[in-house]
């Protein structure tokens, strides 16, 4: 079947006015799963499973693909309006849409963010359709040292992201790294850093340190300056402007390398949404005229990390379909869903059922476009809730922080970890370091160190043969550049002065 | 001062965790005889040692920049509001009780007295809406969602919790 056979196909499919309510209905259910803290992509897709059961094959597949993708974008929400990532891929989203919205601009960072979502999706979606078996040939060639090399190009923001406090925020990044520690070690499964604690063997589990560390700490911080305020008083005014097509064009190519990017750090197995956002969020800032301003509510933050995470949502059907193998935790639900149905992923799903191939990229389509539309319209009615005065409001956020840190894993143990990294967060605002870089550190720590660990073993303990590879060499050679340059060009400046 | 005393105490921590805590239970004897794997305790000993550097350089240039400073001493320790030390208190003991208290009371109590915290002076009003909003946040998540909240080890607490979730499922039946 050509490619234009199966664009022609994936869209005949969603004529159906069955399968494009369902569509629509998953839209809707994914948007506000996604928004809610502690429902993940996987989780999201997980609770729509049941949906699928009565359900032939395409609906069940296009059900399922609008969920996931509209979780990703759903997880923006909270992180603009509350600083709550609904999905960690979204935690690059709060550093910039947070102080937006804190300004009256929730609006406008959330149309940044929806747009800039469908944007990324679109391309993705794209290049599932026209590149897939070449694409996933070329990620299933990375070796552990490319994608340690990748990752370390993400940590590379670290000297990035506060200019005048380099040190700190290098420390704050190193703690992250040292917090991804806790628990068994990747390879062999020996206990470190735990002291003791039966809790803390599986590791610190990502969402409850998220909302901890962005949402408790901003409420206890509200909290201190309260004194002053009325108890009656809304967080921030809320402004429903939408921004213009002016501003749009101004960020084209920064949408244009972060869907790029974004789609192929989808096809490796094992990376994903969440690394991702991170990296384009790190690498607009080195190329940004403006790197200051990232952090402080800009626009090009939003939409880096938001471009990121759904262009990595397409890629991650990549390897799915023509390899049978799940790029992610929810590409993974999706494929059991989808055995179950008698889908044959793999290489020769293109060969006898095409059909699902276009479905699932007509969905994507479909999702992405009527997403603006839906997700706007809940976006809007939770922005009227920063109209709520904040004597009702944070007590709410602290509720759903709780309840969304259990949820990820019905723990106990995962809400005394959100309380405390709640208070930690508190200690590091206090001391300026950057919980942004601890974050940073925290979820590429883990993938960096497994993956280090690989390499290592691959090459025989031989670090020149573990970077000899040209994309591992070439990006490693790149990132100590982008690490060390900040640090270089303040001692030039010092020393002119 | 007290951004000083964190650093000390972190540094002090690392230190601490470095000789005591980086393994906590022995490698395994064919990983250890193997010369081509990277032993479990060698990453986290490396960002130690860099934590290490980094921390005492920054402890160095604290007290550096604020060696003539009279605003740099103990008493500013003394300036942290009372109301956040309650928030913090309230937010850990909320993780604390949620398993013996259950969702049901620990939503209520923490939805009321965080509300009194933040200034809300409407004490019935405030009452009033811990409790709808504790409602709503249990049909979102347990009935919609279908989270198993916790229901409380305390026996009263938890008959509590389960009779106000046969009221909320009667509910829910007679709307079905």
């Amino acid at each position: 079947m050509t490619t234009w056979e199966l664009f022609t196909n994936g869209f005949s499919v969603l004529m159906d006015p069955y399968t494009f309510m369902m569509v629509v209905f998953a839209i809707i259910v994914g948007t506000i799963f996604g928004a809610l803290p502690g429902v993940s992509a996987t989780m999201a897709v997980a609770l729509g499973l049941p949906f699928t059961y009565s359900m032939q094959p395409i609906p069940a597949i296009v059900f399922l693909v609008a969920v996931y993708c509209s979780s990703i974008t759903g997880g923006s929400i909270t992180a603009i309006l509350f600083k709550i990532p609904g999905v960690p891929s979204s935690a690059p989203t709060t550093f910039d849409g947070y102080p937006m919205a804190q300004r009256g601009e929730a609006g406008k960072a959330l149309g940044i963010a929806l747009g800039s979502s469908a944007i990324g999706g679109l391309v993705s979606a794209l290049a599932m359709l026209t590149l897939s078996p070449q694409l996933t040939q070329a990620a299933l060639s990375f070796s552990p040292s490319d994608i340690f090399a990748i990752t370390f190009m993400g940590l590379s923001i670290l000297t990035c992201l506060d200019s005048k406090n380099i040190l700190r925020t290098l420390i704050s990044g190193l703690l992250g790294l040292l917090l991804a520690c806790v628990g068994q070690d990747p390879m062999y499964a020996v206990q470190r850093l735990t002291f003791g604690s039966g809790e803390l063997i599986a590791g610190l589990e990502m969402i409850p340190v998220l909302i901890g560390i962005f949402a408790v700490t901003e409420v206890l911080k509200q909290t201190k300056k309260r004194d002053k305020l009325s108890a009656e008083e809304g967080t921030a005014s809320v402004n429903t402007k939408m921004p213009s097509f002016k501003e749009w064009w101004g960020i084209k190519w920064l949408l244009a390398r972060c869907s790029v990017i974004g789609t192929i750090i989808g096809i490796l197995p094992g990376a994903g949404a969440t690394i991702a956002s991170f990296l384009c969020y790190s690498s607009e800032t080195k190329l940004s005229k403006y790197p200051e301003k990232f952090g402080t509510g800009i626009i090009d933050g939003i939409a880096a990390s938001e471009t990121a995470n759904n262009a990595a949502t397409g890629g991650a059907m990549v390897p799915l379909l023509s390899l049978g193998i799940p790029g992610g935790n929810a590409a993974a639900v999706m494929m059991s869903a989808l055995v179950l149905k008698g889908v044959q992923l793999g290489p020769l799903l293109l060969v006898n059922q095409p059909q699902y191939l276009s479905a699932t990229f007509a969905s994507m389509v479909v999702t992405n476009i009527l997403m603006v539309v839906v997700a706007i319209g809940i976006a809007k009615i939770f922005a009227q809730i920063l109209a709520v005065p904040y004597s009702y409001l944070g007590p709410i956020i602290i509720m759903l922080a709780i309840i969304g840190s259990y949820a990820t894993n019905m723990s106990i143990a995962d809400v005394k970890i959100m309380a405390i990294a709640g208070v930690i967060g508190l200690i590091i605002s206090a001391c300026h370091f950057n919980s942004a870089a601890l974050i940073l550190g925290l979820v590429l720590g883990v993938i960096c160190e497994g993956n280090f660990s690989r390499a290592y073993t691959i090459s025989r303990a031989n670090l020149v043969n573990m970077f000899a590879r040209p994309v591992a060499g070439t990006l490693m050679a790149v990132s100590f550049v982008l690490l060390i340059w900040p640090i270089v060009s303040q001692l030039f400046k010092k020393s002119e002065k | 001062m007290f951004e000083l005393i964190c650093n000390v105490l972190l540094w002090l921590g690392l230190l601490y965790s470095y000789f005591f805590n980086v393994l906590e239970a022995p490698i395994p004897d064919r990983t250890a005889r193997n010369p081509y794997t990277l032993k479990p305790d060698v990453w986290p000993k490396a960002i130690i040692i860099l934590l290490l550097i980094c921390i005492a350089i920054n402890i160095f240039n604290i007290i550096r920049k604020n060696k003539n400073n009279p605003e740099f001493s103990l008493d500013a320790l003394l300036s942290i509001r009372a109301r956040m030390c309650m928030g913090i208190a309230l937010i850990l003991a909320a993780s604390f009780v949620l398993e013996p208290f259950g969702y049901m009371v620990t939503c209520v109590l923490v939805l009321f007295l965080y509300g009194l915290l933040l200034g809300q002076t409407h004490v019935i009003r405030l009452a009033f809406m811990s409790i709808i909003l504790t409602l709503v946040l249990y049909v979102v998540f347990s009935v919609l969602l279908s989270v198993n909240l916790p229901r409380g080890t305390i026996p009263e607490l938890r008959n509590f919790s389960l009779y106000i979730e046969s009221i909320v499922a009667s509910v829910k039946s007679a709307i079905m």
